[in-house]
């Protein structure tokens, strides 16, 4: 069965939290396409995957002051990456050099750079690979102790 | 064609995993399974039953030894004793080992038009990470020779073969004429022990080339017989200047404390992932170097021949720029840190080394531990180079700094553009079956896909992967519009058809992973991955599909003959992953008739 809907790699849903009021029902996701390469598949110097990363809300019923601004940030945390303020359109574009990476839009006074976020957490996302879990613990590795492999 | 089909394993079943009553019996087994297994630990293991300690001396007879690993992951469960179900097989078993010739480094021969080539395909004794090795060559040589033709000229290849495997020999990328592309049942019959064959190989492309067998190139390929083919081109402005060349191949062994490990005699092992090595090989050498003065360009022309493993081929601090792939230069050179480079994908690219000091060009990639699901840096140096004080003789750097345009590259892609919005021919689908895997792969896989990689970089299953045989996987090209399946597919076109081809890598299938496209005797575009059109375009006859991607090729299907299109990594052709198409003779305009006459 060949894809229906081709042109993004995949798509990450974007959840609300629920702590913006007119957010609640927002749809907001992420579309991923490998960034343009001369290459087949375009990874880092350092192999990681080079991705583009588009995020768009649709339907947001937030009117209040401040603006949505996009974050990527790995699953640490220890790692913040400002993407910058949603446009006119609610969407934006960007390129994530990660493997494993959340997606987060929060509210913010300033749509200026900055090196962790302010604001309330609006959405927030998980890259594909966030599903790669240890086997440690289940199913043919259930009698594995997730502790022994530091989990 | 019957070859062809009789390749491709019919028949196989696909695990309906989302079947109720078979959930029930898988945790049925499962728990008895368990109920009847040892406990299992880290250090434990548990694999008695894998001749670890069994120390072959090069000449014995084969017997099956487990992959090397990370010990530090347990063992499936089940496991402990499974061995592949096919035979093992090492070359040159019960051969003198004192007889059998050392290798030598490979040799470059000059062929000018009608000039014949004798290529021998023997036993070679090799000496690699410590090993004496029982392996194959190509006229005693790693890797096989070095041939230097002139575009537009005819050269001979008589190849005799003196191994108990018949073999063929494939010119890869070459748009010669259909008969001598080497592949057995189709164009060729297979070279018997003892017997020889002679390829006529007009050159009509000038680039980076490559030669191997079409024969269970899982055994005979990795054992060493390959060699590149460099045409010249006629215009000395072809590729910008450059104070040297180098001709690289990169590949990969898998060997343990006794040397090589067996390959699949009646199918090939690691089916599922293909079979990585764990020594890296650049010209059939783990300690590849050059000596260069300051400043020095040198070009690379690189292959990968490697069964299944994608470099990231990484030039710390040094600049390069990207100038040509399979079968043509890219449309304008690229500045590049890093090449990821498929198996038997081609690349050329020039490297400036401005400072003093030991570079190393290594591979670089973040490979991923399933059992404990994270991915981690692994770095592996290929090659280095020693950039003396010394100034370069001769100082391209002005040249280098800028970047090219190849007007005519575009002007030729540019013909093919009414054929770019257009829908598609054809449209394959790529996904495997499975049937008589042991169980704990199965239920192990039914997570590990929980989520799956663009790309698999390493193997980061060995015991698995090294259990699962071209008898049990069956690695499908699916024709979406017809149903039809590898060797059953039988597409036809006439000559100067362009045809647009959309391939789809499901990652819904029980264990999906890329798979590099090569199309004989023809050349192709990567018009668009996953819907966005390519920038720098290429002519390629290889090129990656990630998992999950859909990539449009554009193919100009010039050359007449039988050919096939097939997975570039040796363990899913021979588990299935190939089809032929015919090309019908046809009448061409006059640009295109002089250049096939």
């Amino acid at each position: 069965m060949v894809d229906p809907d081709p042109p993004a790699y995949y798509r990450i849903p974007l959840v609300p939290t629920g702590r913006v009021p007119g957010t609640a029902r927002t749809v907001a996701f992420g579309d991923v396409l490998f960034a343009s390469s001369p290459f087949g598949v375009a990874v880092t110097a350092d192999g990681n995957y080079s991705y583009e990363l588009q995020l768009t809300v649709e339907r947001s019923g937030y009117k209040g002051p401040g603006h949505f601004v996009g974050w990527l940030a790995t699953s640490d945390l220890k790692q913040v990456k400002w993407l910058g303020p949603l446009g006119d359109d609610n969407s934006l574009s960007s390129t994530v050099e990660w493997n494993k990476f959340l997606v987060i839009v929060t509210l913010e006074e300033s749509d200026q750079p900055a090196n962790r976020w302010q604001g309330p957490v609006v959405f927030r996302g998980l890259s594909r690979s966030g599903l790669m879990h240890t086997m440690a613990g289940h199913g043919p590795f259930s009698r594995e102790p997730c502790a022994t492999f530091g989990y | 064609m019957n070859r062809v089909r009789l390749l491709a394993i019919s028949g196989a079943r696909h695990i309906p995993d989302s079947s109720l009553l078979l959930g029930r019996v898988k945790r049925f087994l499962w728990a008895a399974i368990l109920a009847a297994s040892p406990p299992i630990s880290a250090t434990g293991q548990g694999h008695e039953g894998h001749m670890m300690v069994h120390a072959e001396q090069p000449g014995e007879a084969a017997v099956w030894r487990m992959p090397p690993m990370d010990m530090s992951m347990p063992m499936l469960p089940g496991l402990e004793s499974a061995l592949p179900p096919v035979g093992p097989f090492l070359p040159g078993a019960g051969v003198d080992v004192s007889e059998i010739p050392e290798a030598r480094p490979g040799e470059q021969v000059q062929l000018d038009d009608g000039d014949t080539l004798n290529v021998v395909v023997s036993l070679v004794r090799r000496h690699i990470a410590g090993h004496h090795m029982v392996m194959y060559g190509y006229n005693g040589q790693y890797p096989g020779p070095l041939i230097k033709a002139n575009r537009g000229s005819t050269v001979y290849v008589n190849v005799e073969n003196r191994i108990v495997l018949p073999t063929t020999v494939h010119w890869h990328g070459i748009r010669l004429d259909n008969a001598f592309d080497g592949v057995p049942g189709v164009t060729q019959a297979p070279i018997n022990t003892g017997e020889a064959f002679l390829y006529e190989i007009k050159v009509r492309d000038s680039g980076i080339y490559w030669y191997h067998p079409h024969m269970r190139e899982d055994i005979q390929q990795d054992l060493g017989l390959y060699g590149n083919l460099l045409v010249a081109d006629p215009d000395p402005n072809h590729y910008g200047p450059a104070n040297r060349e180098e001709v690289l191949i990169l590949d990969d062994l898998l060997v343990d404390a006794a040397g090589p490990l067996p390959w699949g005699d009646e199918a090939p092992t690691h089916a599922l992932m293909g079979r990585f090595g764990n020594v890296m090989l650049v010209n059939g050498m783990t300690d590849f170097g050059i000596e260069v003065d300051r400043g020095e360009i040198v070009r690379y022309y690189v292959t990968n021949v490697a069964n299944t493993r994608t470099f990231n081929l990484t030039f710390r601090n040094a600049r390069a720029k990207i100038v040509a792939s399979d079968v043509s230069r890219f449309e304008k050179e690229q500045w590049v840190s890093n090449i990821p480079i498929a198996p038997a994908e081609r690349y050329v690219v020039d490297v400036i080394y401005d400072e003093p000091g030991e570079y190393a060009t290594t591979n670089s990639v973040q490979a991923i531990n399933h059992f404990r699901g994270t991915f981690y840096s692994s770095v592996d140096t290929l090659w280095t180079v020693n950039v003396s004080a010394e100034p370069a003789a001769a100082s391209y750097r002005e040249t280098f700094d800028v970047l090219r345009s190849f007007d005519e590259v575009t002007a030729d892609i540019g013909t093919f553009a009414d054929h770019f919005q257009r829908p598609p021919d054809h449209t394959l689908e790529l996904t495997v079956k499975v049937e008589d895997l042991p169980l704990p792969i199965v239920l192990a896989m039914e997570i590990d896909t929980l989520y799956v990689p663009p790309m698999e970089w390493n193997d980061a299953m060995p015991m698995m992967n090294w259990l699962s045989t071209g008898k049990q996987v069956t690695w499908i090209l699916r024709d979406t519009d017809t149903g039809k399946e590898n060797g059953e597919i039988g597409w036809s076109f006439e000559q100067g058809d362009v045809a647009k081809i959309r391939i789809f890598n499901n990652p819904r299938s029980f264990h999906p992973m890329h798979h590099p496209i090569h199309i004989h005797g023809q050349r192709y575009l990567v018009l668009s991955i996953d819907g966005v059109a390519t920038k720098n375009r290429v002519w390629k006859d290889t090129a990656i599909v990630p998992v999950g991607s859909t990539v449009d090729l554009l193919v100009d299907m010039s050359n007449p003959g039988e050919w096939m299109l097939h997975c570039h990594i040796a363990e899913h052709l021979h588990s299935g992953m190939m089809f032929g198409f015919t090309v019908r003779p046809g009448e061409l305009d006059g640009d295109q008739a002089s250049f096939w006459n």
